[in-house]
């Protein structure tokens, strides 16, 4: 199993496509890190001297969370869209093992998202608390967690798109069902449904980062909770991802 | 020893039975023709061979257990099934190594075969700028990696010049001849592996039509011989008492020059046999040849 897993990853590594990946992560997380610092304490913006500013300032680093998703896609759409999967299943023809290493490897791979993501963040978040003034004790007690929900989040989105692109098969397709989903329905019933939206894998994220809600929304599920719900959504992608897989014949 | 053994094998898709009750066998350090035309299910049959295609009933096995059930496929069988299934932007010997740390292989098999099969030179170069020649030498070489028995190929030459083309049935012989290898290569085109294969298997629309020996397939005696003889009336009859089937010659561009010549297309005799009762019917000969298109000629009307 190992050996799968490892050659998982070396799939992922040896193409580009990973890298343009992780660099937009990062992008996407260092806009996030100036806006918030930029415009802390203005009208509608937590100060990042206190502690609920500072938690969402250091939550910046999982902004990227649609590549993480989009890697995970092609992990499983581009062995069926240059016919690599014909060369992995005549390795393993047991297809729940490459599944299962398959979905190691979108963990690992997550997690590197996520913790490139929270070393950006810190590099770029110690000394904007710093030069607004405030004290970094504000996110002591918070700061582990949010790494761990960040690098989490990240694992997660990963193996849904891993599950997507399995279900889908096709690489657009799940791409665009993906974004749409991340970008725009998620994001909609988060804040206008929230007694919806707090069930959702992305009102889960902001649950275990501590994220303030919207103001006068529904409150999210507490950390452990919605650390729960991620590990519970995980197994769901993940049979997701393995039944269709299994079942389909490579013509 | 028997290294493939395909039993009643079938395969719909939808409503389209792409494989019907085909049923043959390939002996180690053998090279067997697996042919038919384009759609016959020489794919899918192979497919299911190799367990990517789940069969409807029938069973395929190779060293006589299934394919999800051998230990280690690759060092048991090395599969060669279409030339573009590679990630464009991965180096030749990445992709091998993929292969072998998948298989536990170790890594140096990816440069021995890439060495094997004559791409050394362009193993660290993308496979997005490979011709379609050196895709199916990266292919054969993923085949390799293994050392396996048995090899399987599904048309292996399509893209290749002639002298790939060439190269490749040296390998080939190589593989069966040396190393004592069970190869299965399909193609659509007889001509293409007649120089090489022992044995040929022929499907047409998804069943068996034929399997056996290459040699038999051309002098099982239907192969068509071209006789011109002045009396072509007299020695029609006799041919057929000695057991040919005679057909007058399909009416040329020239008929009349021709049919005063007599021209016969004979089945089921050889020349040398056609020879002899000419002589006994003392019936003067100006033509007797077998038709140059001859195993083109069978093939196609086994698969018509």
């Amino acid at each position: 199993m190992t050996r799968l897993v490892k050659a998982e990853l070396l799939k992922v590594f040896t193409t580009r496509m990973v890298w343009g990946m992780l660099a937009l992560s990062l992008g996407f997380t260092l806009i996030s890190l100036a806006a918030l610092s930029i415009l802390s304490g203005q009208e509608g913006v937590p100060s990042i001297t206190e502690s609920a500013g500072a938690i969402a300032l250091f939550s910046s680093a999982a902004s990227g969370l649609v590549f993480a998703f989009i890697i995970g896609t092609l992990v499983m759409t581009g062995e069926y869209r240059f016919q690599t999967i014909t060369h992995t299943f005549l390795i393993t023809p047991r297809r729940e093992r490459v599944v299962a290493a398959k979905l190691a490897a979108c963990a690992v791979v997550g997690a590197i998202f996520g913790v490139a993501g929270m070393l950006l963040s810190a590099v770029v978040a110690v000394p904007a608390i710093l030069i607004k003034g405030g004290s970094l004790s504000v996110i002591d007690g918070d700061i582990a967690r949010v790494g761990v929900g960040v690098i989490a989040a990240m694992a997660l989105y990963t193996i849904l798109g891993l599950a997507m692109g399995s279900l889908l098969g096709n690489q657009i397709a799940a791409m665009v069902v993906g974004i749409g989903w991340i970008y725009v329905l998620e994001n909609l019933l988060v804040v206008l449904l929230p007694s919806v939206g707090r069930w959702l894998p992305g009102g889960a994220a902001q649950a275990v980062f501590g994220v303030a809600p919207p103001i006068g929304g529904t409150p999210y599920l507490p950390a452990w909770g919605g650390a729960l719900l991620l590990a519970g959504y995980a197994l769901v992608f993940a049979v997701v991802a393995s039944t269709t897989t299994i079942r389909r014949d490579i013509t | 020893m028997t290294a493939i053994e395909i039993s009643q094998l079938t395969k719909t898709f939808g409503t389209v039975r792409a494989v019907d009750g085909v049923s043959f066998t390939v002996e180690a350090g053998t090279i067997t023709g697996f042919l038919g035309p384009n759609g016959a299910g020489k794919t899918t049959t192979l497919r299911c061979l190799l367990g990517l295609v789940a069969a409807d009933s029938g069973t395929a096995l190779i060293n006589g257990q299934s394919y999800a059930h051998l230990g280690s496929p690759i060092s048991a069988v090395g599969a060669v099934l279409e030339a573009t299934s590679f990630h464009p932007g991965r180096t030749a010997r990445n992709h091998l190594r993929v292969l072998c740390v998948s298989a536990g292989l170790p890594e140096s098999r990816a440069d021995e075969a890439l060495e094997q099969v004559g791409l050394a030179d362009a193993a660290g170069q993308r496979v997005g700028g490979f011709s379609l020649g050196m895709r199916q030498r990266l292919a054969l070489a993923g085949a390799l990696v293994g050392k396996p028995k048995v090899y399987i190929l599904d048309e292996p030459s399509n893209g290749l010049d002639p002298a790939g083309i060439q190269w490749l049935r040296g390998f080939l012989r190589y593989l069966a001849e040396e190393t004592g290898a069970a190869v299965l290569v399909s193609s659509h085109v007889l001509a293409e592996v007649q120089q090489t294969v022992d044995h040929v298997v022929i499907i047409a629309k998804g069943k068996l039509v034929h399997q056996g020996r290459l040699a038999d397939l051309t002098v099982n005696g239907s192969t068509p011989v071209r006789v011109v003889a002045r009396e072509a009336d007299r020695l029609g009859p006799a041919l057929e008492r000695a057991g040919g089937k005679v057909d007058p010659a399909p009416a040329p561009e020239n008929a009349a020059a021709e049919s005063a010549a007599g021209v016969l297309t004979v089945r089921g005799m050889t020349p040398e046999a056609i020879g002899q009762v000419a002589l006994d019917e003392r019936v003067v000969l100006s033509e007797l040849v077998r038709e140059r298109s001859g195993l083109e000629q069978i093939f196609l009307e086994l698969t018509a």
